[in-house]
């Protein structure tokens, strides 16, 4: 049954309205994740990106321990670094990564539509430059194995991980798990601190405005038992 | 209508969304955009140039345009999603982007995009939502990757902001 393309193709559409929807609903947007983080020191879209990457280590791997799922065969390569570097300048250019993208075009946004037809385009570009040389990773180059002339260093994620050192996958999920939930417990107490430290300014402030006042009370009614006096 | 005007905490929203991925995982695969996006391409492509498209080799070895391949509908169902989330919360109405600057920083970060995930074979999906919680060590790459480009785009956008 998994086989069948239409099953394939009516969970991947289901599966995708869903989150378009959640999407919409929740205003999560990856790239804000990135640079609302660097350039606003606002976390609220990292924290849900740390979330999501916490649970999908979790399931992945523990389903990966028993052999189920359909892990993606992607050999590691240096090409991932330049490509998603290009992408991260793009996408923070654009104001909007593959999946904002999406949803803001289906909320009308004509900005970013405009921004999937530039992909588009970028990727048949791409596609001339793939015809005419053989790097980047080409299916030649890409043998799944180690190929340092390609810039490949083969396949490698949590199943043969397992495989090679007889680890369960599991427990690489633990590790990074772990890893993803200390970062967000970062933020969590950065967020506390830089709450605490804008009520304290408050408090201060309300402070000194009170002072203020009384001062100036206190030299209003001085001046006015003055000009009594002066009467 | 109240109930869908009210916002989603992100994080809940992705929780949800991490657990409904996990259960794609075990059917078809996790998911990703980046292959769905080119295969739209290939698509339009076919249709505007026809048969003159099998003269490129990408579109014969790599991605043979087809409509039974099931990344695609994950772009077409996000755009259906979010559409059906805003017309119940009224959110519906069109944006367009006012400033020329706008218009050429969206078309600079469109091409790199387009350009970067079919360099890497791996969209920002991918990267966070799929082969980094595989233990992919090619994940690993990417997120230094894109973090990396994400500091210089936001360089290069708080310039033009400022300029």
């Amino acid at each position: 049954m998994h086989n069948d393309p239409t099953y394939q193709l009516l969970a991947s559409f289901f599966f995708a309205s869903v989150v378009g929807f959640l999407m919409q609903r929740s205003r999560f947007c990856n790239t804000a994740a990135l640079r609302d983080a660097m350039l606003f020191k606002n976390y609220r879209n990292t924290k849900a990106m740390l979330a999501l990457m916490i649970v999908g280590t979790l399931g992945f791997t523990a389903l990966m321990t028993v052999g189920a799922g359909h892990p993606i065969v992607f050999e590691v390569g240096i090409n991932q670094f330049i490509g998603l570097f290009l992408f991260g300048i793009g996408m923070v250019l654009a104001g909007a990564c593959t999946v904002s993208s999406w949803v803001k075009s289906g909320e009308g946004n004509v900005g970013t539509m405009w921004a999937v037809l530039f992909t588009f385009v970028g990727m048949f570009l791409f596609s001339l430059y793939w015809s005419a040389a053989y790097w980047p990773p080409a299916s030649a180059t890409m043998s799944q194995l180690p190929n340092l002339k390609g810039l490949q260093l083969g396949v490698a994620n949590a199943a043969t991980l397992q495989s090679q050192t007889g680890i369960p996958a599991i427990v690489f999920g633990l590790i990074q798990a772990a890893v993803l939930a200390a970062i967000y417990y970062k933020i969590i107490r950065y967020e506390r601190a830089a709450e605490q430290a804008r009520a304290g300014a408050q408090a201060r402030a309300e402070a000194v405005a009170q002072t203020e006042e009384a001062t100036a009370a206190a030299i209003g009614m001085q001046r006015g038992k003055q000009t009594a006096g002066n009467r | 209508m109240e109930f869908f005007k009210k916002t989603i905490d992100p994080v809940v929203a992705m929780v949800i969304v991490g657990l409904l991925d996990i259960f794609l995982f075990l059917v078809v695969g996790a998911w990703t955009v980046g292959g769905g996006e080119t295969m739209i391409t290939g698509l339009i492509a076919k249709g505007i140039l026809g048969h003159r498209l099998d003269r490129i080799p990408f579109w014969v070895q790599d991605f043979k345009p087809t409509f039974a391949y099931w990344k695609m509908y994950i772009s077409l169902g996000m755009f259906f999603g979010a559409f059906v989330g805003a017309v119940l919360s009224k959110e519906f109405y069109w944006r367009v982007p006012r400033h020329l600057n706008e218009w050429v920083m969206i078309t600079i970060g469109g091409l790199l995009m387009g350009i970067g995930i079919r360099l890497a074979f791996i969209c920002n999906v991918s990267t966070f939502f799929a082969i980094t919680p595989q233990i992919n060590l090619g994940g690993y790459l990417a997120v230094s990757g894109i973090i990396a480009g994400a500091w210089v785009g936001s360089w290069i956008y708080k310039k033009v902001l400022e300029a």
